[in-house]
């Protein structure tokens, strides 16, 4: 039993430990972008952590804006180099083949970036046309460059893309599509995007018929420059939506997981009430995972303190975007208001669905994107997700108090227990230009070659944030991580 | 001891201890499985709920929690409750057989460095 000294002594601990943790509000934000760089960027395996028996190395470097990397029949590395990013920097979309040296050869340039991701399946390339411009694809591209386009005329030149894309045990491509907006709403953020200028009547379109709660935002109008605008959900900018109002489902849809034949068609509908359903894995048993990218606190329609999630896809299922985090309904007051903001509520009347649970939470803003499943009992882990995480944008999408993502985690999907797997040494967390040393930038996609025995990882690269995302070209890099033979995970 | 005092003393033990590091990822300490069934309850139930705001123990939305001497009931106290931004847990997302071992895990974790 305490005796009540101990009691008093403890309470006091506890007094001010709980009133030095309520001090969030008054501090600044210190996300892993919020700092400078100066090129070059260096270069240092040695700076990158990693389990015991565990080597990291360069494969390729000088990238511009990589996203994703598959393998030919031989083995071969290939890489999607995005051609947009956010900053409205606009350079070429490509894929490149990584030569043993390390060399870039371009395999094909083309055009509606970002290109977000690619897949190899029979002799062809399939890569994740964002279209921020004009409207997302997926295309297939040949071993000689050949671009043929398997779909097209997503709904993709808002806030998020066409992503994926992964090629599934039925030989059907899945893909995901990303949100016009953060929460359902366009507003004043999506502006700072800037792509209303672009498609002023573009606005998130349901998969299936949803009936709204009549939920309106009102915000200044910078279409006019003048007075004010008033908003609903799954409408245009400066459109007012009312209690009961029927918006028609229709495929394609955004926030949403879709399949094509390989050979092009019209896409199937898989899953949706997603946000950004960035990256999409088939787990050994065939299950298919995808990684959501939750809510930002911006907009009309902010949102505070979702983690990112690993999802277990079933088949029609809705997830609960806009109304739903992780299985969390966002009328919880307590949960998701931001400071000084109105709570979220919900825009729908009626929900499609049950939300289904999620397989792991990741960090808030951790920007949690491609993932892989380890297959070889070589490299160890057999069943886990590796899953590269971008890491914060902050405070442009929310603030914290320490960076956030910048890493490789591993994550068991039966438990949901997430363990670090690829971080940069040092006191704290964060990127390498945060740090000052030659490890991590952005991890963006994961994938095992062919033989399972080496988990190669793209990192984007640095994107540093001030008013608004800072990209920088020719940073990005290919590493590859392998086991020594006396490792024992 | 007088109450007073304690003040003082809890935050000298603080700042002393919020000077190390929070980091106990596996890459920078080695291998961390969880020594026995509680241990690992309470480490799930920390990853489903918690890690979001406070990535493996360490700052991320939230505070560290790894280089902070909270004891076990204050912990509890503040699941329970909440605290500044973050929001209370009912008894409804964790029971309080899943507290007290997410609790006992936090300690344990702590001393993995």
């Amino acid at each position: 039993m305490l005796r009540p000294k101990h009691v008093v002594r403890s309470l006091g601990l506890a007094v001010v430990l709980a009133s030095l943790q309520a001090c969030f509000a008054m501090r600044s934000s210190h996300g892993g972008g919020q700092s400078g760089f100066t090129p070059p960027r260096t270069l240092d395996p040695k700076a990158v952590a990693l389990p015991p028996g565990y080597r990291i190395d360069v494969v390729a470097s000088g990238l511009n804006l990589p996203t994703g990397v598959a393998f030919d029949e031989q083995g071969r590395a290939y890489v999607t180099e995005a051609g947009y990013s956010y900053g409205e920097l606009w350079t070429t979309p490509r894929l490149v083949r990584v030569e043993p040296d390390g060399r870039l050869t371009q395999v094909a340039a083309g055009a509606d970036p970002p290109w977000n991701g690619v897949a190899f399946y029979r002799g062809d390339f399939y890569v994740a046309a964002g279209g921020e411009r004009n409207g997302g694809k997926i295309i297939r591209i040949g071993s000689s460059g050949t671009i043929t386009t398997v779909v097209d005329s997503l709904p993709s030149v808002g806030d998020h893309h066409t992503n994926g894309p992964a090629i599934g045990p039925d030989g059907l491509v899945y893909f995901g599509q990303g949100t016009a907006t953060n929460a359902g709403v366009v507003g004043l953020d999506n502006f700072d995007f800037g792509w209303p200028k672009r498609h002023p009547e573009f606005h998130d379109i349901p998969c299936r018929d949803v009936t709204l709660s009549g939920q309106n935002h009102t915000t200044s109008n910078p279409v006019s420059g003048a007075g004010e605008a008033t908003t609903g959900a799954y409408v245009a900018f400066g459109t007012a939506t009312h209690a009961g109002q029927v918006i028609r489902g229709q495929i394609p849809c955004n926030g949403a997981i879709l399949r094509v034949q390989p050979t092009g068609g019209a896409p199937e509908l898989v899953a949706w009430g997603l946000r950004n359903p960035f990256g999409l894995a088939f787990a050994p048993d065939g299950q298919l995972y995808v990684t959501e990218n939750s809510f930002d606190v911006r907009g009309s329609r902010p949102v505070f303190g979702t983690g990112d999630v690993l999802y277990r896809v079933q088949a029609g299922a809705w997830y609960g975007w806009p109304d739903y985090h992780a299985g969390h309904a966002l009328s919880d007051k307590e949960w998701f208001k931001p400071r000084g903001k109105p709570a979220p509520g919900f825009v729908l009347a009626t929900h499609p669905g049950t939300p289904p649970p999620p397989a792991a939470v990741l960090g808030v803003h951790s920007s949690s994107n491609g993932l892989d499943f380890a297959r070889n009992p070589a490299f160890g882990h057999v069943g886990d997700a590796f899953i590269a995480q971008f890491g914060d944008m902050a405070p442009n999408v929310g603030k914290v108090l320490s960076p956030v993502g910048f890493k490789v985690v591993r994550v068991n999907v039966h438990t949901g227990v997430i363990e670090d797997f690829a971080v940069n040494r040092g006191k704290t967390n964060g990127p390498a230009s945060r740090l000052g040393t030659g490890g991590l930038e952005r991890p963006v996609a994961v994938r095992f070659d062919p033989t399972g025995t080496s988990l190669y990882v793209v990192d984007f690269g640095v994107l540093t944030m001030g008013s608004s995302p800072q990209p920088r070209t020719g940073t990005g890099v290919l590493w590859r991580i392998t086991r020594a033979s006396d490792g024992a995970p | 001891m007088s109450r007073l005092p304690c003040i003082p003393i809890a935050l000298t033990v603080l700042l002393l201890t919020a000077c190390g590091t929070a980091r106990r990822g596996e890459p920078l300490i080695g291998e961390r499985r969880p020594p026995d069934a509680k241990l690992a309850l309470g480490e799930q139930v920390f990853d489903r709920n918690c890690s979001q705001c406070h990535p493996g123990g360490e700052s991320g939305l939230g505070p560290a929690l790894n280089n902070k001497p909270l004891p076990r009931f204050a912990m509890k106290i503040q699941i329970r409750n909440g605290v500044g931004a973050m929001p209370r847990f009912s008894s409804n997302e964790i029971t309080d057989e899943q507290i007290s071992a997410v609790t006992a895990y936090l300690v344990w974790l702590r001393r993995q460095h």
